[in-house]
């Protein structure tokens, strides 16, 4: 795609998430959503593959139904409240309404049919700006919505987690795998919303992390099955010997960074009196450390069969950037004895 | 006044229900003047009448009329519609589902929100958004270039799909 073209688009994703962050109007907040929106469909067709197309569309279908119901819940607000104001609303209609729309927007289960077929569609980068970036504007929109619907909330953030889980389970394609551990982290982030919202954040930053390294890791090594990852030992041998510490931290297991997290949320779940909840939460995350191993176990922990001359290929100087992967996986690996500073920065 | 406010709002109900059952995009679109032109009418009885205009001549007369003459292009022989037992299943269910939902809002606050529509008797109506428009010229004078802004990226990201021929995305499905 014309650089000038795909400079433009990337700039404008930036300012729709500005919008969305700054608003205090609910239809400022659509419109930086919108904008959103807008600016990513060529980024996700750009190869002019068919499934890519096919994915984008999708993609722009479900949004749309979303920013509608969020459209449809700011009028039903401004007519019962009097008053356009996100950190004002008092009627729990719109508020349901606004939940529901948002967790469309974002995946989580049960509105989460279209993520893992989506990102099947999309390159690895493109997939990791849809992960990552296009989550930050509707939670900005999700931790100001009080009073919050308590019952919503915990059964998006159950149904999500097993669902996230569950799903992943029959996965080989890497990107579906990567679609369902996003839409179980989400509901660990929406589980422990109406409680802590600084929890949320803080799950929602460590997730942007974990993953972020996670689509470059395969990225670097033009992964996106599990076969491939089988090979990558010859190509990156040292990443592939920290790739799987990457998706236990994904699974939440310490001493890695994804456990501080889960652990967080499991305390605050305990604090509110929801031990069911809890319990089911972190059961529910086994699900997902099960297919996280089973990604560790073709990376590293197995070889793959090849003839006795099979020559690994020659490591030549990869074109691409590394310095932020270092960065990412530092962060992914070796955040967890920071536990108290983080929960003191985050609670106000 | 009554009479013809509840008139425009059957037949736009009824205009969404066409646009919704029709599976070729001609009848649909016709659906789609009837909502547009009779929601323009329903907007000059609330006294939004210089918002019924714009509506009218840029929605209507401008995007509609283009996507009009798209589907135009992209012609089909024998379009299926109002005959067919399918699409009349389709408008059944939708006529049943908006009786029902209606009948909701059957009586109580909403009877009575018909009354002011009464007071005036003659086609008459209150200019009620002139300093709302003025307004969101005033301070709202950011949104609105980042609104043409947003106009300006949609006609980019519609030029980068549809670009490339038989190259392009859209006819490689």
């Amino acid at each position: 795609m014309n650089p000038i073209v795909s400079c433009t688009l990337l700039i404008t994703l930036g300012l729709g998430t500005t919008i969305t962050f700054a608003s205090s109007h609910w239809f400022l907040a659509w419109m930086g959503l919108e904008i959103n929106t807008l600016a990513i469909l060529p980024l996700m067709a750009q190869y002019h593959h068919p499934r890519a197309t096919e994915a984008t569309l999708k993609y722009f279908l479900t949004q749309a139904t979303a920013a509608s119901t969020l459209l449809f819940a700011t009028t039903t607000n401004a007519w019962l409240n009097g008053q356009w104001d996100i950190q004002h609303m008092t009627h729990p209609l719109p508020i349901t309404l606004f939940t529901i729309a948002l967790a469309l927007k974002i995946g989580l289960a049960p509105p989460t049919i279209w993520l893992p077929e989506v990102l099947q569609g999309l390159d690895l980068i493109t997939g990791l700006i849809m992960s990552t970036w296009q989550k930050l504007a509707p939670f900005a929109l999700l931790l100001q919505i009080y009073p919050a619907n308590s019952t919503l909330l915990i059964m998006l953030g159950l149904t999500s987690t097993l669902i996230g889980g569950w799903g992943g389970l029959n996965q080989t394609q890497l990107r579906k795998i990567l679609a369902y551990s996003s839409i179980a982290h989400l509901g660990w982030m929406i589980l422990v919303l109406q409680f802590s919202p600084a929890l949320t954040l803080l799950t929602l930053f460590m997730y942007i992390i974990m993953t972020f390294s996670t689509f470059l890791v395969f990225h670097l090594n033009n992964a996106t099955n599990i076969n491939t990852l089988a090979t990558t030992w010859a190509k990156t041998p040292a990443l592939t010997a920290l790739t799987p510490l990457l998706l236990l931290s994904l699974g939440g297991l310490p001493p890695l960074s994804g456990f501080m997290p889960k652990w967080l949320i499991l305390q605050e779940l305990a604090k509110q009196d929801l031990a069911l909840t809890a319990t089911l939460a972190a059961l529910t995350a086994l699900l997902s450390l099960y297919f996280y191993l089973r990604l560790s176990y073709a990376l590293a922990l197995t070889m793959f069969p090849n003839n006795p001359t099979g020559t690994p290929p020659w490591r030549l100087q990869s074109p691409q950037i590394v310095y932020p992967l270092a960065l990412s996986i530092t962060a992914t690996l070796t955040l967890l004895p920071l536990t108290p500073t983080i929960t003191a920065l985050m609670t106000p | 006044m009554t009479y013809i406010m509840s008139l425009f709002l059957f037949g736009l109900v009824l205009g969404l229900v066409a646009v919704a059952s029709n599976p070729s995009p001609y009848f649909a679109a016709l659906g789609l003047v009837v909502v547009a032109g009779l929601g323009c009418g329903i907007l000059v009885g609330h006294g939004g009448h210089f918002l019924s205009l714009i509506l009218f001549l840029i929605y209507l007369g401008g995007m509609l009329v283009v996507f009009a003459y798209s589907a135009a292009l992209a012609a089909e022989p024998y379009p299926e519609s109002w005959g067919s037992r399918r699409v009349m299943a389709y408008i059944f269910v939708y006529v049943v589902g908006v009786a029902m939902v209606s009948g909701l809002f059957w009586g109580g606050w909403y009877e009575t929100s018909w009354v002011p529509v009464d007071e005036l008797g003659e086609l008459s109506v209150l200019r009620g958004d002139s300093g709302g428009v003025a307004l969101m010229y005033a301070g709202g004078g950011g949104m609105l270039v980042i609104g043409a802004w947003v106009l300006l990226l949609t006609l980019f990201v519609v030029l980068e799909l549809t670009r490339g021929l038989s190259r392009g995305a859209l006819r490689a499905v």
